[in-house]
């Protein structure tokens, strides 16, 4: 392989990471991210276990650094749409869409967000908060710059042709609607595949009555609420703004379904009662879980100290029913018990799949999805970031759950099998 | 040297001019004594920006520059390297930050032109002291030393060996391979013998970039990312008590785990009772295809009992639920008849392709059983009763055989390694990483590695995952022909003052600092000082100085600010 090329695909902990070492050791990456941030699913978790770490300034210095790497070249809002080839010299195409803000001119002042009359659910924020047409996902997003979501956008969905409030805002010239979507055409020695993971639907299994009961929330959802930057500013309320006095948080929803153990959910849903505990001290918090999967170092320990402030029930089964907007959790103990408790607040910890994209992506790389869809690796040879065709690496939750440790050291693999093969 | 300093006012759009009064601030600052030109710019990171600022440094002949601006995390470092390009010596520079603290803080505009001007003046005074510091470039050796030949150290060495690239792998038995090389089937390429670690092992014997030593020990590690020397004594009977010496660039520990003593624990009835095996017992027995009682026979029954260790270790090891699964399927595929029992806490399966072998081997007939704790495991006639407790009734199950999954302990030389290489140990005594996030291979000791269960218990597909991991760190920072670049902004000590007492020895996370017991003096070695500054403020008679934040330099800003 002599090409010093690399696409990436995914910005999240791992793609970074990545990208990252191979551009300071001379590669010239290529970054493909989907959204108009970077980051992944990790900046929006407010604390990340065990160290309760602030996830946000953990990985901002990355961020920047990524950002402003001379070796790295980030194509946000895009995919990769076509590759053929082979190792060492794949022919790559990538679909750019247009921002409409110039990444160059914008400072992220947010002036224009307010002028724009269109409002929107914001779905990084789960759909609990809502958005410009123009605007950035969250604040403290990285780039700071907004993006105009040209659906919706009434001037470039054509409903109101003169529109241009943001642009009569904007100080700085940094907006532009003759942005055009971009087709670019690469070659690469190799490719990274960091895409990530989404989280399993709940409101199929109606026993937890999602979807019905609001303060059914899901763990994707429960991050936000108590992120600083999220809808609520980081205040613990329910959905009428209620405080919590109490919490269930049941775990493995969607395992037997889907056959496998996510790995990470104990150790995320005992973060959430640790939290809760911290802003809430009074609050009755229960967990129900089966296993507990906590194999990290600390990890024990973590529940250890927890364990003597919260109830764990080891639970067979489980449902969540609504009354008079109070909830009440029915279950059976592990020793054959029926029980139930009522709980303000249920949070429904769900397993985590292969991102949206998997399947098309994984046809558009000639790459195969193993039996629970995530990208096939070469497990059998015990090298699980290698996929089956040479020169192409899964990393991260791309390849199946994982924590973000697991998920750095598979992406600092793949950079090293690549640096390997170089020397 | 005659002192010409530049000042500049960053506006950043409406930010800055909203909050505060740029002429006012203009107008102040001129008649400062050797500013030379005071100017305010709309946004001075823009491309139009940095070149504006490079040419009115050179044509105002500048000796130093302050930017008043946004916050030095955003933009010191853009401002820097133009003050380079255009012939100044880039830490002669000041950036102060008028806009969060400044115009974001406060809401009168008087009140905040007023605290940016004494800042801008506090900035001014500062850099009058700055040194001209220079950026340092050592040559580097590239090649590596890797301790510890398991599985995880095979495959750093595999990585890494290159034309350009020597490796000394040392390993302390007589034979390559750790635990893996003792294992008949790995998991979880359920089925086949693997003949996988006899490979790797073959290709590192017949690399020539690899020098093995087996039956050695590092005696000693010296150094820094790109130049350490070390001390491999050689245990061999031949060569017994040789010692090489030899150069590298970086070190991989890789020096795995240890089975927890099952007789620490009276409850297990480890080497009392007869056929109460360890896993490791289980997987020899495996390796020769032979399980059988002391008696002869082949068991009946057989108990698998997990997490022993767990409670008093304080952590699970993640690997013992699969292998036991690995033992529960191999019993059932060579002695058909056998009832299998096994006996677990949780199961803790949290790869995506784990879960399946659960589920097969239930298929087959295993018989999965909760429980809390193991009460007691004894002899009852001429069988071996497993009494547990579970939701905290009392029940047990009669078996011909009991094996013990015990917990994965850290090896034997670990402490002693750390403190060789000056390394910290977490609270189950597993090397620490240098971020347990987002630096899971690297160390406080730049240039230093971990892989494998040297950090703690993984299985083997993850230890040469973290093999490769550190491959990618050190292939990225030394890579042949290159140069490393310390710290330029780190610390020194007054060799006049030092009193010799060692205190700040023991605060350098980084080990930066050693004792010279010829001069009595502390030294901190400058390639591995991060300039943190937690020994200057340690040291009782103020003899260590952080070069860019002297004593004098914070002082004359502080003062400033304080007028
Ligand atoms: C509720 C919850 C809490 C958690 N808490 C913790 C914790 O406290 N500690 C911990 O260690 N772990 C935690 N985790 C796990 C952690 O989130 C993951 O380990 C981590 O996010 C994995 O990073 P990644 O880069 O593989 O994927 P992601 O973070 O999912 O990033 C993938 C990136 O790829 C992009 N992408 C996807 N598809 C495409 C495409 N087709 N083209 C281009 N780009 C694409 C996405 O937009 C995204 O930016 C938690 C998980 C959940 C669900
Ligand atoms: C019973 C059992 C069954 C297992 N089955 C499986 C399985 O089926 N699948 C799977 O994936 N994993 C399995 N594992 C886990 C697997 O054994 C480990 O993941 C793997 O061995 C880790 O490799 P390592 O190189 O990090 O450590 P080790 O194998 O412990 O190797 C460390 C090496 O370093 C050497 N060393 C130690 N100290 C020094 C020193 N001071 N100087 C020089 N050399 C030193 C040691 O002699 C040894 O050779 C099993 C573990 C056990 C206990
Ligand atoms: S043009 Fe109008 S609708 Fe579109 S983003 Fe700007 S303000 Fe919003
Ligand atoms: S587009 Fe203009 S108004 Fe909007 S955030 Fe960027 S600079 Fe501010
Ligand atoms: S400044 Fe920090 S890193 Fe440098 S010698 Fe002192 S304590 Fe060590």
């Amino acid at each position: 392989m002599k090409n010093q090329n690399v696409l990436v695909i995914g910005s999240g902990v791992a793609g970074m990471e990545a990208s990252l070492i191979l551009a300071d050791a001379g590669m010239k990456v290529h970054l493909v991210e989907k959204d108009s941030l970077i980051g992944g699913q990790t900046i929006k978790f407010e604390e990340v276990y065990p160290n309760m770490e602030c996830a946000t300034c953990m990985l901002a210095p990355k961020q920047q650094e990524v950002l402003q790497h001379e070796n790295i070249t980030l194509y946000l809002l895009s995919q990769v749409k076509k590759t053929e080839g082979s190792a060492g010299e794949f022919k790559v195409q990538i679909e750019k869409k247009a921002r409409y803000v110039s990444l160059i001119n914008c400072i992220g002042c947010g002036a224009c967000y307010d002028p724009c009359p269109v409002s929107l659910d914001n779905e990084f924020e789960q759909g609990m908060s809502q958005k410009k047409a123009i605007a950035v996902a969250c604040p403290g997003a990285l780039p700071n710059v907004p993006a105009i979501d040209a659906d919706n956008c009434l001037r470039l969905n054509g409903k109101k042709k003169g529109c241009n409030a943001c642009e009569q805002a904007c100080g700085f010239g940094a907006i532009d609607f003759t942005e055009k979507d971009e087709t670019i055409n690469l070659e690469v020695g190799a490719i990274i595949v960091a895409t990530g993971f989404d989280q399993f639907d709940v409101s199929g299994l109606a026993q937890f009555g999602y979807g019905k009961h609001p303060n059914v929330y899901t763990a994707m959802e429960f991050e936000r609420l108590y992120a600083q930057n999220g809808p609520t500013e980081g205040k613990l309320t329910l959905r009428e703004e209620r405080p919590i006095k109490s919490a269930g948080i049941i775990h493995c929803i969607g395992r037997k379904e889907k056959g496998y153990c996510s790995g990470v959910c104990c150790m995320y849903s005992m973060k959430f009662a640790h939290f809760i505990k911290d802003k809430a001290p009074e609050a009755e918090i229960h967990e129900f879980h089966t296993d507990l999967c906590i194999p990290g170092k600390s990890h024990q320990r973590f529940y250890e100290e927890l364990s003597k402030k919260i109830d764990f029930i080891r639970y067979e089964d489980v449902e969540v029913k609504g009354n008079n907007g109070n909830l009440e959790i029915i279950y059976t103990h592990s020793n054959g018990k029926r029980d139930s408790i009522k709980s303000d607040m249920v949070i429904l910890s769900p397993a985590m799949i292969p991102s949206k994209g998997t399947k098309d992506l994984a046809k558009v790389l000639g790459i195969s999805q193993d039996s629970m869809g995530f990208f096939s690796t070469q497990d059998q040879n015990l090298s699980p970031i290698d996929s089956e065709k040479e020169g192409i690496f899964i990393i991260g939750c791309a390849e199946g759950p994982k924590d973000i440790p697991d998920s750095v050291s598979q992406a600092e693999a793949a950079a090293g099998r690549i640096l390997s093969l170089l020397q | 040297m005659n002192k010409k300093i530049g000042v500049y006012v960053c506006e950043c759009g409406p930010n800055i001019p909203e909050r505060i009064d740029i002429d006012k601030v203009i107008e102040e600052l001129s008649s400062m004594g050797e500013v030379k030109t005071v100017k305010r710019y709309s946004l001075l990171c823009s491309n139009d920006g940095k070149k504006f600022l490079k040419e009115d440094i050179e044509k105002e002949e500048l000796t130093h520059v302050v930017v008043a601006a946004c916050s030095p995390k955003e933009h010191e470092n853009t401002f820097m390297k133009v003050c380079e390009e255009a012939g100044m010596n880039p830490y002669l520079f000041q950036m102060v930050n008028i806009r969060e603290q400044c115009a974001w803080m406060i809401p009168d505009k008087e009140e905040a032109t007023s605290k940016a001007i004494k800042y801008i003046k506090a900035g001014v005074h500062r850099v009058l002291f700055h040194d001209p510091l220079k950026q340092k470039e050592l040559e580097i050796n590239v090649d590596v030393l890797v301790i510890g030949g398991g599985i995880s150290g095979i495959e750093a060495s595999l990585s890494l060996a290159g034309p350009n690239r020597k490796i000394h792998l040392v390993e302390k038995t007589d034979s390559l391979g750790g635990m893996a090389g003792k294992l008949s089937q790995i998991l979880p390429h359920q089925g086949s013998k693997i003949k996988l670690v006899k490979e790797k092992i073959e290709q590192v014997e017949n690399n020539e970039n690899i020098h093995v030593y087996t039956s050695s020990d590092v005696k000693e590690v010296r150094g820094f990312l790109g130049n350490f020397e070390a001390v491999v004594k050689s245990n061999q009977e031949n060569k017994e008590g040789i010692e090489e010496e030899i150069k590298v660039g970086a070190v991989v520990l890789a020096t795995g785990f240890e089975m927890f003593d099952l007789k620490e624990n009276p409850v297990y009835g480890y080497g009392e009772i007869e056929n109460v095996v360890s896993a490791l017992e289980f997987e020899e027995m495996i390796h020769s295809e032979k399980i059988e009682l002391k008696n002869g026979k082949k068991p009946k029954s057989v108990a698998l009992v997990h997490c022993a260790g767990r409670k008093e270790k304080g952590y699970c090891s993640k690997v013992c639920c699969l292998y036991t699964l690995k033992f529960a399927h191999y019993l059932k595929d060579n002695l058909p008849d056998v009832d299998v029992k096994e006996l677990y806490m949780d199961l803790c399966l949290p790869h995506k392709q784990d879960q399946s072998y659960f589920d097969q081997a239930k298929e087959k007939g295993v018989e999965f059983i909760r429980m809390d704790e193991v009460e007691k495991i004894k002899k009852s006639g001429d069988k071996i009763e497993v009494e547990y407790r579970n939701n905290d009734k009392a029940d047990k199950v009669s078996v011909d055989m009991v094996v013990i999954a015990p917990a994965m302990v850290p090896s034997q030389d670990t402490s002693h390694l750390a403190e060789l290489l000056n390394l910290p140990l977490d609270k189950s005594g597993f090397f620490k990483e240098l971020h347990e996030m987002l630096d899971p291979v690297a160390t406080p000791m730049e240039g230093v590695y971990i892989t494998g269960c040297a950090l703690g218990p993984r299985n083997i597909p993850e230890s040469m995952t973290q093999s490769h991991a550190t491959s990618g760190k050190i292939l990225s920072s030394l890579i042949p022909g290159r140069k490393v670049k310390p710290e330029v902004k780190v610390s020194e000590i007054k060799e006049d003052l030092c009193t010799g007492c060692q205190t700040c020895l023991s605060v350098c996370f980084y080990g930066a600092i050693s004792y010279d017991p010829f001069k009595g003096v502390s030294v901190v070695n400058e390639a591995i000082c991060r300039g943190c500054g937690s020994c200057v403020g340690s040291c009782p008679s103020g003899a260590i100085r952080s070069k860019h934040f002297t004593y004098y330099q914070l002082y004359q800003e502080v003062m400033e600010a304080l007028r």
